[in-house]
């Protein structure tokens, strides 16, 4: 399994190098197309990579934790109420290292408010979470516009940045965020034979063993920090953490602990992959917001898990 | 050995009460708990293991189960719920191997843990599913491999809510078959009284939260199930016949 994505993985990185506005030629490079290269291109395909990773990782704990083949940060409004988060940061001019942490505060209270609207008695009900999520969408949105009307001139630069894309990025950024990813990957794979038994009903998990309440707000914590800090750093990219982990499973199974290392990697590969068809579409240099080639292919899918899951998802 | 005792049980959830006297169930004893709908069976499973907190002392070995980790009640007592599910399509070899988790203290199944499942899964007919998906699998066969999923844990309790239901007669046949030779304890809520006649040793019979008797097979009679169910019973040939 891992020599397969890791061999795409190195594929989509050289590809993902070598797009965008100026063609470089890798066998007679100048001076200014070297710079372009190693200065722009490699940290911003590295830091899409590495944004891609963490928002495959969260969504495939958010479909295990939340039993919802829909779920990731987007359908649930975590991401959502963690821009909210974030721009009251930026707008209030809080400091930089401190608009993740608003981010995560309030994306976990989104989430919370998903999950205690849709859970009844130990049971998620998918279809109420689903309609949850889009009702914290819709007003964590509003209050996103409200703020933007009424902080006009900081926040000019925000909607840009609303859409998703990686027009911010630097080494130390990227380190950050790279740090985080390795962190959380390696406390989940500790925990990836627990999150197995999530799978199953509530009465069954806790007699199995596992502290099904504990082991759900790690999990919840640990995915919505994923997403706090992504989604503070590249604005609200979508579907990325919902397609993944499907892919993931019919390649490897559904055993958590492959489901999450393929996962990640798969993330990265997509991101990678979408952010050099953003940098390339448009002739002449300019360039599309990579939220908006996910949401396009994510919505896509989504009606497709939609049509094939609907039996499921209303009966249970 | 595990031994579970109940100090007197006081416990009420909306209009819902449940008052049982001081009970004991010894290792290996095999228990059936009667009663119509609404008697308080699923609410006494889910108070013995700790699903639902009771406001009274139950114990297992004189420890009381509140004070017991999570994991290693799951090493004392196994239970096969009615409505069990899982989500996402993990095979069923996976479905019963994750129930040696508490075995292996949550660390990976090992290759002895792996051939246990697989003379499990052949035990109970199950090896031809072994690989198919769990979700794909009709609703009796889903019950017989959540069944196996419980046994693997190898707990020396075993409640398991209606252990045939769903289940045809020859399957119902072979599960009570192979339950009868386990040295485990076994607490069942059952429907069908005259297939538990022939195995349970012992019988609760609840009505409306109240526990009507606690009596032996030999012990038990028409007159009990009469008053257990409101139904006129009568015997014939060795079985009960019920009728309004």
């Amino acid at each position: 399994m891992k020599r397969l994505l890791f061999s795409l993985l190195g594929v989509a990185f050289i590809i993902a190098l070598f797009s965008g506005a100026t063609a470089i030629n890798p066998f007679a490079m100048s001076g200014i197309e070297g710079d372009i290269l190693l200065g722009l291109r490699l940290p911003r395909v590295l830091f899409s990579a590495v944004i891609g990773g963490m928002l495959a990782l969260s969504g495939s704990v958010y479909q295990l934790t939340l039993k919802n083949p829909l779920a990731d940060s987007f359908t649930t409004g975590t991401a959502s109420s963690a821009a909210l988060g974030a721009v009251l940061g930026i707008a209030c001019g809080l400091p930089t290292p401190l608009v993740p942490v608003l981010a995560l505060i309030t994306g976990l209270c989104g989430l919370m408010m998903v999950y205690r609207l849709s859970v009844s008695g130990g049971v998620i009900n998918p279809v109420t979470m689903i309609l949850a999520g889009v009702v914290v969408n819709i007003v964590a949105s509003a209050v996103i516009s409200f703020s933007k009307f009424y902080f006009e001139e900081s926040l000019s630069s925000i909607v840009f940045w609303l859409m998703g894309g990686f027009f911010i990025v630097d080494w130390t950024r990227l380190i950050f965020c790279a740090l985080l990813l390795a962190i959380s990957f390696v406390l989940l794979q500790r925990i990836g034979l627990q999150l197995n038994l999530l799978a199953f009903d509530e009465a069954s998990a806790r007699t199995m063993g596992v502290d099904v309440a504990r082991l759900r707000r790690f999990s919840f914590v640990l995915a919505t920090l994923l997403v706090a800090v992504a989604v503070s750093h590249t604005g609200i990219i979508g579907f990325v953490g919902l397609i993944t982990p499907h892919i993931a499973r019919s390649l490897y199974g559904s055993d958590m602990k492959r489901n999450l290392t393929a996962s990640t990697l798969l993330g990265a590969l997509l991101l990678m992959l979408a952010d050099a068809g953003a940098r390339s579409i448009i002739p002449g240099g300019a360039e599309l917001p990579v939220g908006i080639l996910t949401a396009l292919l994510g919505g896509v899918f989504f009606l497709y898990l939609l049509r094939t899951r609907r039996e499921r998802l209303w009966h249970g | 050995m595990a031994e579970l005792r109940i100090a007197e049980l006081n416990y009420t959830r909306g209009e819902f009460n449940l008052q049982l006297p001081a009970l004991q169930v010894s290792q290996g004893e095999k228990l059936a708990i009667l009663g119509e709908n609404g008697s308080g069976k699923s609410t006494l499973l889910q108070l013995l293991t700790g699903l639902l907190e009771a406001n009274s002392d139950i114990c297992y070995d004189r420890r009381a189960l509140a004070q017991i980790p999570i994991r290693e009640r799951a090493r004392i007592f196994a239970l096969l719920p009615q409505q069990a599910q899982v989500i996402f399509p993990f095979s069923v070899f996976e479905v019963v191997l994750f129930g040696r988790f508490a075995q292996t203290d949550g660390r990976s199944p090992t290759e002895e843990d792996r051939n246990q499942t697989r003379e499990l899964l052949q035990k109970l007919d199950l090896t031809e599913l072994a690989e198919r998906s769990f979700n794909q699998l009709s609703g009796g066969e889903q019950r017989r491999v959540m069944l196996a999923r419980a046994l693997n844990q190898q707990a020396q309790i075993l409640f398991l809510d209606e252990p045939n239901a769903s289940l045809d007669v020859r399957h119902s046949l072979d599960i009570f078959a192979f339950l009868r030779q386990t040295t485990q304890t076994l607490i069942s809520p059952v429907h069908d009284i005259n297939l538990a006649a022939g195995f349970f040793e012992r019988f609760w019979l609840l009505k409306k939260g109240r526990l009507l008797a606690d009596v032996s097979r030999a012990q038990l009679t028409n007159e009990h199930l009469a008053e257990t169910y409101d139904v006129k019973v009568s015997t014939a040939a060795g079985s009960f016949i019920f009728s309004r």
